[in-house]
């Protein structure tokens, strides 16, 4: 399948443009972290989790990243119909299934650890500022706002997850720990076309930066309350809040939505 | 009982069957380095029967990929949803292989969607509206039917039998349609199995998928059905093939029949009898009865 893929922050531009959004870049980029795993992982990787207070707080994140990635594999699926050209057609249709296995990989971790019902489970321990903010990426993808609800999705969405997961991976138990790092690798790839995609889009009509500071306004709350949540629960320091908030602010500086 | 059957339909599997496994090492769904035959983009009357049949293979995906895509929301369970993320990304791989078939075939990238508007069938993009509208109102039961077990049951007929045809003649098309194949039998089980199991628990969906069925099969069958009368006949494509030194020898046997040596007619009939035979068995395992369509091919 050729040369396994770069960083794509580090690509060209214009490279990343014709190349990013096809499924052989896709399947060239997720095949070297992939292959020979089960589930995410490697499967001799042993269990580490034994306390059961170390064990309910692991399952309540979980069911919030399920959360978060039934999120992202709804909006990426129904932004299919929306896309505006081909190729960003087949590049969400790349993620989708990225965020069906990000799915997937959690529950089968949730069943690790001895969840009998993930989807009970889930339900019963999401945070209420999460299915908030499920509620307002809903409402924009049904309203067919390709621009919003991409920014919702691939920028705020996407950044706070690979920002939480990124650190949470640090701090975390060896098989949460690679689960983690597959499914960061996947965010890098869904950040950069959103960013790309909108940074485009905002070259050419500077008026969409008013629509997407709007967007911004209404799900910051929920995302930086879901960040704080989530460094809560897997043991980080309260002052990595803001360096964590940084990795996202920063994304947003980029496209120029302060 | 759901859930123990779609553990077969997970993305794990997918990964270790699909892109680690039958398309490894496959590059846009054919081996490495091959092409299409030179004939093909010299002779104008092959080539344009290679256009007019990638048109067709195209515009159903794309409504496959719309389809599958809208059905994720729709799903009632998330294992579900998670088959539909692998089916829409196997939807959107058949839009790239046969949209870069196109290209090979010599067509320019902003010719692209005027070739498909004149190439397409007017069958079938009437068969897409009426699937796209079934997903739009959120109708998992009626989608999973439209899209799983009419449009993907039923292609994946002409795909084997195109596949048959093209192995002697055209083994990189041949190839990009093993691959497409292995993908169909994957949706079309999912269907099967997730449809009959609706259809048991709400067995009052049974009649409007019934009518929704006979609305579509005559759409698709009228479309297979144009696609022998259009175009040359499968002899004159062997003598025009013969006469740039690709011999097929009267091509692939496929149910009985010479693909080389039949007549359009003959083609239509074995393909008509496949489809509906094999169909009917499938709507018979959902517990469904197969309604003739109004205007049979």
């Amino acid at each position: 399948m050729g040369e396994p893929v770069e960083d794509v922050h580090q690509l060209d531009p214009l490279v990343f443009w014709e190349h990013a959004r096809s499924f052989e870049f896709w399947f060239e980029a997720v095949q070297g972290y992939l292959e020979g795993s089960s589930f995410g992982r490697h499967p001799e990787v042993p269990e580490s989790v034994r306390e059961a207070d170390e064990r309910d707080r692991l399952v309540t994140v979980l069911c919030n990243y399920c959360v978060g990635e039934t999120i992202a594999l709804e909006g990426a699926g129904s932004l299919i119909r929306v896309a505006p050209s081909r190729p960003a057609k087949v590049f969400l249709s790349t993620q989708t299934v990225d965020e069906g296995r990000h799915l997937e990989v959690l529950v089968h971790r949730l069943l690790e650890l001895g969840v009998s019902d993930p989807e009970a489970e889930i339900a019963r321990r999401a945070s209420p500022s999460l299915q908030e903010f499920r509620r307002l990426h809903g409402e924009l993808v049904r309203g067919d706002d390709w621009d919003a609800a991409l920014f919702a999705q691939n920028v705020i969405l996407e950044e706070m997850e690979f920002a939480v997961f990124h650190r949470h991976a640090q701090l975390a138990d060896p098989r949460t720990r690679e689960v983690l790092l597959g499914i960061v690798k996947d965010e890098r790839r869904h950040i950069g076309f959103g960013e790309n995609e909108l940074g485009r889009r905002l070259k050419r009509a500077p008026d969409l930066q008013r629509r997407l500071r709007e967007v911004r306004a209404e799900l910051d709350p929920l995302i930086l309350r879901t960040f704080r949540e989530a460094i809560a629960e897997i043991g980080g320091p309260a002052a990595e809040r803001e360096d964590l908030s940084k990795s996202y602010l920063q994304a947003v500086t980029r496209l120029g939505v302060e | 009982m759901t859930t123990d059957f779609l553990k077969g339909y997970d993305i794990q599997y997918w990964l270790e069957s699909c892109p680690q496994g039958y398309l490894m090492d496959t590059e846009y769904g054919h081996q490495p380095g091959e092409r299409e035959p030179d004939v093909m983009l010299r002779d104008p009357v092959l080539r344009e029967q290679a256009v007019r049949t990638t048109v067709q293979l195209i515009l159903g995906e794309r409504c496959a990929l719309a389809a599958s895509s809208g059905l994720i929301n729709a799903a009632p369970d998330e294992a579900s949803k998670r088959f539909l993320a692998t089916q829409t990304l196997d939807e959107a791989r058949h839009v790239e292989v046969f949209t870069h078939r196109l290209l090979d075939l010599g067509i320019k990238n902003n010719e692209l969607e005027e070739v498909l508007k004149t190439f397409a069938n007017p069958h079938l993009v009437r068969f897409a509206e009426t699937l796209l509208e079934v997903v739009d109102r959120k109708d998992f039961v009626a989608g999973v039917v439209g899209q799983n077990l009419i449009l993907e049951g039923m292609a994946f007929h002409v795909f084997e039998m195109m596949q048959a045809g093209s192995q002697q003649t055209n083994p990189k098309f041949a190839h990009t349609l093993a691959g497409t194949i292995a993908d169909e039998r994957r949706h079309v089980g999912f269907g099967e199995n997730r449809i009959g199991a609706l259809i048991r628990e709400h067995p009052e969906r049974k009649a409007d998928v019934e009518k929704l069925q006979r609305e579509m099969s005559y759409h698709m069958l009228a479309t297979f059905g144009a696609a022998f009368r259009e175009g040359p006949s499968p002899q004159e494509m062997a003598e025009r093939l013969a006469k740039a030194g690709i011999e097929s020898k009267g091509g692939q046997d496929w149910q009985g029949v010479r693909l080389g040596e039949a007549t359009p007619e003959e083609l239509e009939q074995v393909l008509g009898d496949t489809i509906l035979k094999e169909f009917k068995k499938r709507l018979q395992r959902v517990g469904v009865e197969y309604q003739t369509p109004l205007v049979p091919m």
